[in-house]
């Protein structure tokens, strides 16, 4: 463990170093995802603007849920979705041999040696929302306490689906389809499930669970009773490691580097 | 033994496209697939401290088989073991051991100055600082780099950031390195720099070092001993004067006179090393054999106005060129 951390801050700080090399890019960055975020919160008010409630949430809830599907999106966008879209293209042109090469766990090297720190300081922004729209809805103390862990085991679980989806890379090599269709189950899972028609519901919360990233912990954040969808968030976040680590061999097994 | 190759294969499958829209359509509703043999029942042993040249002609599998040795690719069948170790199982302790340079691809961050891949691959190989610090400066000085390693790897030129991709790769001293055309596209300058860097190290460390390389000359000054590869197969494994003498023992000798000399008048003395001369008759290049070499020459000096000679640089060259060609003299 302590080799993994040594090395993941030594990445941290070499993408800090490579960052900052480009200004102009580095606040572009992190303008576009605050204008993202004041977007997503804007589309919320606007709806609530003509609806009482949406479903089973009322306008404060609902932006709770928004600003905790952001939170989970920070974080995401700070420190992974870098790796996906370089790990497509490192299958395709063969850069991923050097990475296979490193002596630590390959699915680390592929999936978290990059970061975007231009968008790290907009956790201010989305954690003041949070926090904010926590209050609004008179969150328990035990909430306020299960609030951070349950954004990291959302995150875990969004990251294992998408690791899942990208390892296919490895057969299709061309990921710009796998990287895309990523992007569109991240943007299903940014509603509450109860949007969807029944067969839509049970097949993004039981075949790919990314209706259950959001919904299962915001619903056990409002009301403790419902422990059960909670726990099928846990569920799934081991079922889905599982299933990375066979798929993940499989996929190495399959991987033929690009000729020199 | 450092590395054991038992038959070892590797089979992919590949599929054909015609040209054009029509043929593009076609080949995505039904692909014509074919299993393309890249390394096929290939065995080989390396001892510890060996310097190999891995010779072939472009998709002979020399790199399908450097990489099925570094663990990259799965062989299709076969066994293998580098340091004791199966490589497709990426055992850490195995990851630590080796290390390879790819001449058309690089393991350091493009848009950060070398120094801070350096220091993350200190952490990745886990590198005691002080030690890293001090390999680091000695590795620079010899490959006189010194200069370089705070400079953005994209400002650099080719031939630096190639001295630099050999650095990332010895940091952590390997027993074994893997070397996949480490001077291509280099100017001459560049490649002899490297190629004595290569030479000094392998010495001092007895490391054990296979090299692949279309430049013969990389060959001729590094490697003891030669593997060819052709089509997949193993074509020929032994020192590499025993390859160079391939085509017969010979020497090739090119000869400049002041004058046209007739070759008509010395007839049967030319004419028994094949001469070819040049169309003023000034000139000539002649293939003779190594015991007479000494007698001949003698002669040329003695009885024709003789201004300049020299023997054939690379014979490696010559011969790989004459397999490239009739890959079937081999087993003539």
């Amino acid at each position: 463990m302590k080799h993994y951390l040594q090395v993941y801050f030594e990445c941290v700080r070499t993408c800090f170093s490579e960052v900052t090399s480009f200004r102009v890019h580095f606040v572009l960055c992190m303008v576009m995802d605050i204008v993202f975020y004041a977007t997503s919160f804007a589309s919320a008010i606007f709806i609530f603007d003509h609806v009482e409630v949406i479903g089973e949430w009322n306008k404060n809830q609902f932006l709770f849920f928004v600003a905790f599907m952001l939170a989970i999106d920070q974080i995401h966008m700070t420190f992974v979705s870098e790796n996906f879209w370089r790990f497509s293209e490192d299958v395709r042109t063969g850069h991923l041999d050097y990475t296979l090469l490193k002596p630590l766990g390959a699915v680390f090297t592929c999936f978290f040696r990059r970061m975007r720190p231009s968008t790290l300081f907009n956790f201010i922004f989305v954690w003041g929302a949070l926090i904010h729209f926590g209050i609004l809805n008179n969150l328990s103390v035990i909430s306020w306490f299960l609030l951070p862990f349950a954004i990291l085991v959302s995150l875990y679980l969004l990251v294992m689906v998408e690791i899942l989806l990208v390892i296919s890379s490895f057969w299709i090599v061309e990921g710009y389809g796998i990287n895309f269709l990523r992007m569109q189950f991240q943007q299903l899972s940014r509603w509450p499930d109860f949007i969807y028609k029944f067969y839509l519901r049970k097949v993004f919360t039981l075949v790919v669970p990314i209706l259950v990233v959001g919904s299962a912990p915001v619903k056990f954040l409002f009301d403790q009773n419902k422990i059960g969808i909670f726990a099928l968030l846990f569920l799934f976040a081991v079922l889905y490691t599982f299933l990375v680590k066979v798929f993940w061999k499989f996929g190495l097994k399959h991987y033929s580097s690009a000729s020199s | 033994m450092s590395i054991q190759i038992d038959k070892l294969s590797k089979k992919f499958i590949s599929y054909k496209k015609q040209p054009g829209i029509i043929g593009s359509l076609k080949s995505f509703v039904n692909r014509q697939e074919f299993v393309n043999t890249a390394v096929d029942e290939f065995t080989l042993d390396i001892q510890q401290g060996e310097f190999v040249g891995l010779l072939g002609p472009n998709g002979a599998g020399k790199t399908t088989l450097m990489k099925m040795m570094t663990g990259i690719i799965v062989p299709s069948s076969g066994h293998i073991r580098i340091v004791g170790y199966e490589p497709f199982q990426r055992k850490k302790m195995f990851r630590k051991k080796i290390a390879l340079v790819m001449g058309q691809k690089s393991q350091l961050w493009w848009d950060v100055p070398a120094y801070d891949s350096f220091m993350l691959l200190q952490k990745y190989y886990e590198l005691e600082f002080k030690s890293f610090k001090s390999r680091l400066d000695q590795l620079s000085e010899l490959l006189d780099v010194t200069d370089k390693l705070h400079i953005h790897v994209r400002k650099l030129s080719l031939g630096e950031r190639m001295k630099l991709e050999i650095m990332a790769s010895l940091l952590h001293q390997p027993d074994v390195i893997f070397l996949d055309e480490p001077t291509i596209g280099l100017d001459v300058l560049a490649q002899q720099n490297i190629r004595k860097f290569l030479k000094e190290y392998q010495k001092e460390h007895n490391t054990t070092i296979v090299l692949t390389s279309h430049y013969m000359a990389d060959v001729q000054e590094l490697c003891s001993r030669i593997v060819l590869i052709l089509g997949g197969k193993k074509s020929f494994d032994g020192p590499i004067e025993k390859f160079e003498s391939l085509l017969g023992k010979e020497k090739f000798v090119h000869f400049e006179f002041s004058e046209s000399v007739n070759p008509h008048k010395d007839f049967t003395f030319f004419d028994q090393f094949d001469p070819s001369w040049s169309n003023d008759f000034s000139q000539v290049d002649l293939r003779i054999p190594e015991t007479d070499l000494r007698s001949a020459t003698i002669k040329i000096l003695q009885d024709f106005p003789l201004i300049n000679y020299n023997c054939e640089q690379l014979p490696v060259e010559r011969v790989m060129k004459a397999l490239m060609e009739k890959p079937g003299v081999i087993s003539e």
